[in-house]
């Protein structure tokens, strides 16, 4: 069958034709076309993971231990993909959301805790965000009381247009944006013969397992694989009407995702450990950057506040769009970005309050930020093996999906290796939440 | 063939396409997919162990989240020794 009729047969019967499209002569091009149509949700999801919690455990983690835990940002890749390739099929087979299916197949019980925890992380995961935006412009002599209400608002108009394809194409670009972490890596000079060795050597770094290294390790994965990945991944598939002849292109749009996501993470890594390397002590990337700029310049400052922002910003609008969508589908209001506010009032009403209050909390005087770092690490810790769980069983539903879309064989092998590590970790980190001696301090 | 970015970007209406050709199409702009209709499934049938394991992953849930509450009010001095 030629594509050309393979696009037919997706019209179907009862329409006749879509109105708009490109009409190619080479194949080839035909398929960079369409790869470049069905483009965006895998690189978003991603790279919005790469959010301002992520730059803090990660130059953290190169601070403290130099480039010696690059191999686990290696190991994270095939996992994060695999996670999220199963969300691709189920999306583009069922065109619903995540909270819609648990709530469909699983029940009301599990279908209001996935939706509670969901919003409660997330939720505390913006108001980290909005702190992140408001620690950048201090450094950046910009009131916090001006600069957050802004950023607020400007997050507000991306989404507001009534246009999904405008909102990628910002979003897409944004994400871009973070190929600078590449850049100031390449400027603080790197050893490329270690980064090689700790990338492919794994290993643990000099002072054994203690419960630091623990810590970050956990707080490394957790960062790369978060709960809100599934959730927006599945609706902006659906929202973007992805059809079930794009499933590969929006598989290799996930992985090129992953590939580009962990090599920010890792450029992350090595600017956290050029500040190791020069001695600065510091308790948070924007102070990082104060201090690094006596020996990398004005440059590698500036480069690293403005991608702190980006990097919350992005943040931002995935983890609010997750919300709004999954508060969407499970009240059966209408949501899509692709709809005028007029038509989905309760979708934007509820991205607008994630966003709004978050930043509000951020601007109250002496708001406990710490203990609402440590609740997004914790909760999220607890609430990925168990989302994940309902993934795998979704995806081997055959009554749903069919033989077309269910995991196959080695599928399951995968997943479930996945996720008995991942319940490991989080075991892990409950022992540590409620014995903090557990392992020794240094 | 010569393409133009921005006119990739700006989609023409299709007219007849010719023999050899192939058609790029937005998922957006292009017809509605029949997708699998989950509305009339129901609850997820599940063996006994599955069940089972469900309930036990409802327990150990719970008791995280409550002792993750606890443990953030103590940090937070609800209890009144800070730490």
């Amino acid at each position: 069958m030629q594509e050309k009729d393979l696009f037919v047969s997706i019209a179907g019967e009862a329409a006749t034709q879509p109105v708009r499209g490109r009409v190619v002569r080479s194949k080839w091009l035909y398929r960079v076309m369409t790869f470049l149509v069905v483009f965006g949700p895998g690189l978003i999801v991603m790279e919005a993971d790469n959010d301002a919690g992520a730059v803090s455990t990660y130059v953290q983690t190169g601070a403290q231990y130099g480039t010696r835990l690059l191999w686990v940002l290696l190991l994270l890749l095939p996992v994060t993909y695999f996670i999220q390739e199963m969300v691709v099929r189920l999306g583009i087979a069922t065109g619903k959301g995540h909270a819609a299916m648990i709530y469909q197949r699983f029940g009301r019980w599990w279908g209001m805790f996935s939706l509670i925890d969901l919003q409660l992380v997330n939720f505390l995961t913006l108001v980290t965000e909005f702190a992140a935006i408001s620690l950048a412009l201090s450094h950046m002599n910009i009131a916090p009381m001006v600069g957050v209400p802004l950023a607020a608002v400007g997050l507000t108009v991306m989404v507001l247009s009534g246009s999904y394809r405008r909102w990628e194409r910002v979003t897409v670009f944004l994400c871009l944006l973070d190929l600078a972490w590449v850049a100031l890596a390449l400027k603080v000079r790197p050893s490329f013969g270690q980064i090689f060795h700790d990338s492919f050597v794994p290993g643990i770094p000099a002072g054994g397992l203690t419960a630091n290294l623990v810590f970050l390790i956990v707080a490394t994965v957790g960062t790369t694989i978060a709960p809100w990945q599934l959730f927006f991944q599945q609706s902006c598939i659906a929202d973007k009407r992805l059809r079930f002849a794009d499933v590969k292109w929006a598989q290799l749009d996930t992985f090129l995702g992953a590939v580009f996501t962990i090599t920010v993470a890792a450029c992350m890594m090595l600017a956290g450990n050029a500040a190791r390397v020069h001695g600065i002590v510091f308790s948070d990337p924007a102070q990082m950057a104060n201090d690094l700029h006596l020996f990398s310049g004005e440059a590698v400052r500036s480069g690293i506040l403005l991608l702190m922002i980006n990097a919350a910003v992005l943040g931002t609008t995935a983890i609010s769009l997750s919300s709004a969508w999954a508060y969407g589908e499970v009240k059966g209001w209408p949501h899509s970005l692709d709809m005028p506010i007029r038509k989905a009032p309760g979708f934007y009403l509820s991205y607008v309050a994630c966003v709004g209050l978050a930043a509000a909390i951020v601007l109250i005087p002496r708001a406990p930020l710490q203990l609402i770092i440590l609740g997004v690490q914790v909760l999220a810790g607890i609430m990925l093996p168990s989302a994940i769980i309902f993934l795998q069983l979704l995806l081997n539903d055959k009554e749903m999906l069919g033989e077309q879309f269910v995991n196959k064989r080695w599928n399951n092998w995968v997943n479930w290796t996945i996720i008995t590590v991942l319940f490991i970790l989080s075991l892990i980190l409950a022992a540590q939440v409620a014995a903090p001696n557990l392992f020794p301090a240094s | 063939m010569k393409m133009n970015w921005m006119t990739f970007l700006r989609p023409a209406p299709i007219g007849d396409v010719a023999e050899g050709s192939f058609v790029v199409v937005h998922p957006l702009d292009d017809v509605l997919e029949e997708k699998v209709d989950t509305t009339t499934l129901g609850l997820m049938p599940m063996t006994t162990s599955v069940r089972f394991s469900l309930m036990v992953l409802r327990g150990y849930l719970i008791v995280m989240m409550l002792l993750v509450l606890y443990h953030v009010m103590d940090l937070a001095g609800a209890f009144g020794h800070a730490r």
